[in-house]
């Protein structure tokens, strides 16, 4: 199969080479186990264990922060920057107070909805564009996708302003529609990645329905739709998390405190009650532990999706 | 004579057939390409107009001709954010391919276990960037954070984070350093992909370490460090969410500015949204476009001679 | 282009059309009657940027309640955000009322987003004379009232009893008349040890405080026709000055950084922790110092200038009437309602009712009305001799002779720039000449661009 850049054909080493010595050089075996597994897994427990110490390490820099949160939350304020894991004083009170520093249930839903909506709206006409690109032959195919492609790498700042003034125009500022109504039109990465998708499909099953007299956009509907379900997941869940975690769009168009969504009013009670307000850091961490964990719960259902999904983007990027 | 007809027949069919396809083809993608004209294409010339303008959304515009480019052009503010802009992001994105090619290397290492510890590093990335915005600012504080505190523990004296100017962007790197899992996920897919056989066989002809990162990762993975190489460097450009969250916006923050974290993007959306400078604020978009655009093609440009595409071996 | 951009309008119009019956939206805005318009007993009104109401706020929002029951009050929850404000007169949907700060109210009547209110004054029988003419002042443009003030704050210098007895000093020595003598006693009070600040001495509170500090040396940041001043010689060695008192207790970052750590509102706060020695600061801090440490050990002496006559600079609110208010009438009634002397006294009697469950002291009530002023000090605050007591008589006295910063219709502008100027110059980016010159340069840009 594969060549290696010296010429030389690879031969199963049948045992670890005497020389090979040190953390870094571990022993070859066969390419037939699956990628991540199997290799690794005969080795003794302690060559990896150097990796796995280094990861143990790596993994408590990258929790503690969560875990600074979460015992943020619990402390009452002047505790706050004890930095203690553990809280000396507990204050309970604290995640039932954050709820009357700001509508944060208001706020939690109208991230939902829109969340909601954007996905839906995005996953449904991404889908759409992408089996017209990836089925059809058609002049113009591959400039149009140049375009879409050319389009992820638009710096939103660029269109930001009259996009604005188009809402306006139209007087939905100061609604949510602008959140999420341009996902109407589809989405150019998930469009991307929903082409990379139908075009693994076999053209036979096409030709097939084709045969059977099936219309073009039943050939979406009824056959490349069903069978995209994990990719059409993977781009719902990528749109409700981009819908939750923007701040640009809810800080343009709305005004109104009742319709914000959480990171907007997430920012909302920092400016009121952090460093111009209170110093009331132990509100501000439970509401941005309240503002995560919806984020966090997801994770907890999709991850499988969602992995698979950020793998994807960089193996086809 | 029937397989003329047939064939004639077939060629009309095809021809009809083709039409027909490409009907339903714009069909299916024209939605898209209504968003692009309506939400895209349009605004990037309203803008370009718009730049000529002096216009507040409350009153008619007002033509000015060059007057905001060469408001742009003096304004040191200008220069400041676009030199922070710059600065963060020559800072943080080789730093964060470094450590996530590290993290992602160790993890190609571990065999089965590397799924437990591949979540941990990518639940950060779910983090909302405000909450992250407003964690980092607790976290960094100059004179209590947790940082800066252990750092204590080991005889380092950690500099005021999120009041100094000088480690104001370092500060902020550190906070984006937290959601690099993305990245470590895509160059662990990546180093799946490489063939094992190549580290052998190089081994064997006594490459060391150091040699087989530089002669087989590197170009094996290329592809991904070459996307999320322009990607981040997009992104870095337009850094917003983080940085507006911990050093603008709310009464009390207007007095206390900080011009080290005024991003590009923030000043934009200062004077478009803030003052409602909206011609002025056009002018700044576009000049953030072209920079974007040759930094990017730079990046293309520099990256094609690196990039090594495995089909095109041999 | 206006009609490539209508066309486009349009057909996005179409599909939005569609949707908009779907969102919630803009609510209870649109309710308001032609009806009622009139006279302004009827309909509905909704407010911005008037915050969370404590009580003095609810008091009076609940005195228009029951003076104009049939109007329905909506009160938008947060702090005054420009960028809301703004977007929202944009888009042709803005609330009836605004509650800003009066030194913004030239530049947003400069941009045409609130409209005078003259005609409508009368209308309504509010009578500009129930206003101290400093705040009034503030609020007109050009010879146009553009809002209706309330609130007076103004500032003076609160210290530390126990921190000036540690350090040897007394409250005068702390006085503003003697720079030098004050820079010296301020390294007194200031303590740190091992480069870590444990108290600062004197806080002099830039960028906020910069026109006090320019006053004081003899000079005003903005003209009394509303260009800026900025680079006067005077303003930058008062800029200096201020500089020299933070450079000298740690420099700007840890002084920043240390004051950011301070628990100003509670129980532990910086007099409390000996954390800071002497600061200026405005009224409403005396009233949170007296719930949260009421045996503080508080000592105050007036702001003076450099001759050593007491001044102080004042600001505070006023209500505005957005372009295109849908209920105007309802609107100045409520702003009417709010700012009158009866109301004033229902919300002195709210306070009153506060701090006795609190057991606490009545620290004063500054509203811009000088009768409401007067017959709430009368009704309820006790003479004493403590230095809570003595702080309060500090306060009244500035009330009546403090001055604000002329209005100017570049007014934002003006203040944006000298405050990035001294906080460049505090950070140490920038010389406080060089900065204050530049600040001039784009303050005066903005006030000639400003038709």
């Amino acid at each position: 199969m594969a060549t290696s850049p010296t010429g030389l054909t690879a031969t199963p080493a049948v045992e670890e080479p005497a020389r090979r010595k040190g953390r870094r050089k571990a022993d070859r075996q066969g390419r037939t186990t699956p990628p991540g597994t199997g290799r690794q897994d005969h080795q003794p427990i302690w060559r990896r264990a150097p990796y796995l110490v280094a990861l143990a390490l790596a993994s408590v820099l990258f929790t503690y922060p969560f875990l600074w949160l979460i015992s943020a939350s619990f402390k009452p304020r002047t505790d706050v920057f004890d930095n203690a894991l553990i809280p000396h004083r507990w204050r309970v009170a604290n995640l039932a107070d954050v709820w009357h520093y700001g509508q944060m249930v208001n706020w939690l839903v109208n991230s939902a909805v829109v969340g909601i909506a954007a996905a839906t709206t995005v996953t449904i006409s991404s889908a759409v564009v992408a089996f017209g690109f990836a089925y059809f032959r058609f002049p113009g195919r591959n400039v149009l996708f140049g375009l879409v492609l050319a389009t992820m790498m638009l710096p939103q700042a660029v269109t930001m302003i009259p996009v604005y003034l188009i809402w306006n125009k139209i007087g939905l500022t100061g609604t949510q529609v602008p959140l999420w109504a341009q996902n109407i039109f589809g989405s150019a990465f998930y469009i991307f990645l929903l082409r990379q998708f139908f075009l693994s499909l076999p053209r036979e099953l096409f030709e097939a329905a084709r045969v059977d007299g099936c219309g073009f956009f039943g050939l979406f509907w009824r056959i490349a739709l069903p069978l995209a379900r994990p990719a059409l997941a993977i781009v719902f869940i990528f749109e409700i998390q981009a819908s939750w975690n923007d701040l640009l769009k809810p800080l343009i168009y709305l005004q109104n405190t009742s319709l914000f969504t959480m990171p907007r009013g997430l920012k909302s009670i920092i400016d009121t009650f952090g460093n111009g307000g209170e110093h009331h850091w132990e509100i501000i961490s439970a509401a941005s532990l309240i503002a995560t964990i919806p984020m966090i719960v997801i994770f907890a259902f999709a991850q499988r999706h969602i992995i698979d999904g950020i793998a994807t983007t960089g193996r086809k990027g | 004579m029937a397989a003329v007809t047939t064939a004639a027949r077939t060629r009309r069919k095809r021809n009809g057939s083709r039409s027909r396809e490409t009907r339903a083809a714009y069909g299916f993608i024209g939605v898209w390409i209504i968003g692009f004209l309506v939400f895209t294409l349009g605004p990037m010339i309203a803008s370009l107009v718009l730049s000529f303008t002096d216009y507040n959304a409350i009153s008619s515009p007002r033509n000015v001709g060059w007057d905001n480019y060469r408001q742009m052009m003096s304004d040191p503010k200008v220069a400041k954010a676009l030199g922070n802009t710059l600065v963060y992001a020559v800072m943080y994105v080789p730093t964060a391919m470094a450590v996530a090619l590290c993290l992602a290397m160790i993890l190609n290492r571990v065999g089965r276990a590397s799924g437990f510890f591949r979540t941990v590093f990518y639940l950060p990335v779910m983090t909302p960037p405000v909450a992250a915005g407003a964690l980092f600012l607790l976290l960094l504080n100059g004179n209590q954070g947790l940082l800066n505190r252990t750092l204590h523990l080991v005889g380092i004296n950690g500099p005021n984070w999120t009041t100094d100017t000088a480690w104001v962007k370092p500060g902020l790197a550190i906070t984006m350093l937290w959601g690099v899992g993305g990245m470590v996920v895509i160059y662990l897919a990546a180093l799946r992909q490489v063939p094992k056989d190549l580290y052998e066989a190089a081994a064997l002809d006594g490459a060391g370490a150091w040699m087989r990162f530089r002669r087989i990762t590197l170009p094996m993975i290329s592809g991904a460090l070459f996307f999320t190489l322009i990607v981040q460097t997009i992104y870095a450009l337009q850094m917003f969410d983080q940085a507006y969250t911990m050093f603008f916006g709310g009464q009390e923050n207007s007095t206390y500015s900080n011009d080290a974290a005024l991003f590009y993007v923030i000043y934009l959306f200062q004077q478009g949204f803030g003052f409602l400078h909206m011609g002025y604020a056009s002018a700044l978009a576009w000049l953030l476009f072209v920079v974007i655009m040759i930094i990017t093609a730079i990046q293309v440009r520099v990256s094609r001679r690196f990039v090594y595409y495995e089909g095109e071996r041999d | 282009m206006i009609t490539r951009r209508g066309f486009l309008a349009g057909s996005a119009g179409a599909l939005a059309l569609g949707v908009t019956s779907a969102c919630g939206g803009v609510s209870g805005k649109s309710k308001s009657s032609g009806g009622g318009a009139s006279k302004g007993d009827t309909g509905a009104i909704s407010t911005q940027g008037f915050g969370k109401p404590d009580d003095v706020g609810q008091a009076r929002i609940d005195a228009f309640k029951s003076a104009y029951p049939k109007v329905q009050v909506n009160i938008n929850e947060g702090d005054f955000d420009a960028q809301q404000f703004l977007s929202a007169v944009a888009s042709g949907n803005p609330p009836d009322l605004v509650y800003l700060h009066r030194d913004m109210v030239g530049s947003y009547a400069a941009k045409g987003a609130i409209q005078p209110l003259d005609d409508h004054l009368d209308s309504a029988g509010i009578k500009t004379g129930l206003y101290r003419p400093a705040a009034l002042q503030e609020v007109t443009i050009g010879g146009k009232v553009y809002g209706v003030p309330e609130f007076y704050d103004t500032r003076n210098i609160l210290m530390s009893g126990t921190a000036l007895r540690s350090a040897g000093l007394t409250a005068a020595d702390l006085g503003t008349s003697d720079w030098d003598k004050l820079h010296t006693n301020a390294v007194k009070l200031y303590k740190a040890n091992g480069g870590k600040i444990s108290r600062i001495g004197f806080d002099p509170k830039v960028p906020e405080f910069l026109p006090l500090w320019a006053k004081a040396n003899g000079a005003d940041l903005v003209n009394p026709d509303g260009s800026p001043n900025l680079a006067d010689p005077k303003v930058i060695e008062a800029l200096t000055f201020a500089l020299s008192l933070v450079d000298e207790q740690g420099g700007w970052s840890k002084f920043k950084a240390f004051r950011d750590s301070w628990d100003l509102f509670g129980a532990k706060n910086e007099f409390k922790k000996d954390q800071a020695g002497a600061f200026p600061w405005e009224g409403w801090y005396v009233n949170v110092l007296v719930q949260a440490t009421p045996k503080l050990d508080l000592d105050s002496v007036p702001f003076t200038d450099r001759q050593g006559k007491p001044i102080s600079f004042s600001n505070g609110s006023a209500w505005c009437l957005p372009k295109g208010a849908k209920n105007p009438a309802a609107a100045l009634n409520w702003m009417k309602v709010l700012t009158s002397t009866d109301t004033w006294l229902k919300a002195a009697a709210a306070r009153q009712a506060t701090v006795e469950k609190n057991k606490s002291v009545f620290t004063g009530l500054w509203t811009s009305n000088p009768t409401a002023d007067a017959q709430v000090k009368a009704k309820y605050v006790k003479p004493g001799t403590t230095g809570f007591d003595k702080a309060i008589q500090n306060y009244y006295a500035s009330n009546e002779y403090a001055f604000s910063i002329a209005p100017s219709k570049a007014g934002n502008e003006i203040k944006t720039a000298w405050t990035e100027a001294a906080n460049r110059a505090l950070s140490g980016q920038q010389k406080p000449d060089a900065a204050m010159r530049q600040a001039q340069s784009e303050a005066a840009k903005a006030f000639s661009a400003v038709k």
